[in-house]
């Protein structure tokens, strides 16, 4: 049985532009159907840049840019 | 030593659409009230929420940097918390103001802006329940006093 391959999104050099809350039309490229944040193995970015991800989402969804569920 | 702050404060568009300058005097009077030096401010966007806040579906997002001493922080965001036009707010500690942000600021602040008229559908509609079902109009007997029903005499049957 072949193995599913998956699409990374991000770049694995992280030379995406700096991860702002405000930009939500980037952040929703990182984000399922369903409103969750994706795994680093989706997105493909490093450790820090995946923690500056996530608090961006955090912060977007805190405001009402981002949506917590959908 | 004093930090900058970049604060994003939800205002309710009702105040907005009545004055836009008392809409911005919320924030502004609130920084300089907690000892803030104000660097820039403006006016955001005004967008549709991703879920309603205090039943509202739109805000008018205003963008303030500013520096703050460290222990009027908690009164600052208190202001905020108790203020019924503020949605919501966030405060988020950045290095230094964006040189983007400090030019549209000063666009903002020329003669020539008007902020554009929020739209009209940011409330929500609660849909009014129907009277006919409702409990209330059911014709329920009046109840006999427990008193009253003791004391009746018996009905005496005739002829």
């Amino acid at each position: 049985m072949k193995r599913r391959v998956k699409t990374m999104i991000g770049s694995k050099n992280c030379d995406d532009p700096v991860i702002d809350y405000k930009s939500t039309e980037y952040l929703e490229k990182f984000l399922t159907p369903q409103g969750q944040i994706l795994s680093r193995r989706r997105t493909g970015f490093c450790t820090q840049c995946q923690k500056q991800l996530k608090s961006a989402i955090k912060r977007a969804r805190h405001v009402g840019l981002l949506p917590f569920v959908g | 030593m004093t930090q900058t702050y970049e604060t994003m404060v939800l205002l309710d568009n009702d105040v907005v659409r009545q004055d836009w300058k008392k809409a911005k005097a919320i924030v502004t009077d609130t920084v300089a009230k907690y000892g803030g030096g104000l660097d820039c401010c403006r006016r955001w966007d005004e967008r549709r929420l991703a879920y309603p806040m205090k039943r509202k579906n739109r805000a008018t997002f205003y963008l303030a940097y500013h520096d703050m001493p460290g222990d009027k922080i908690p009164g600052f965001l208190r202001d905020l918390e108790l203020n019924e036009s503020v949605l919501r707010y966030l405060m988020v500690r950045v290095d230094e103001t964006p040189e983007e942000e400090r030019k549209l600021a000063a666009e903002e602040d020329g003669a020539e802006y008007t902020v554009p008229e929020p739209p009209d559908d940011d409330l929500i509609e609660i849909p009014e329940e129907d009277e006919t079902d409702s409990a209330t109009d059911v014709d329920i007997p009046a109840e006999i006093p427990a008193e009253a029903s003791a004391t009746a005499p018996d009905p005496v049957k005739e002829g």
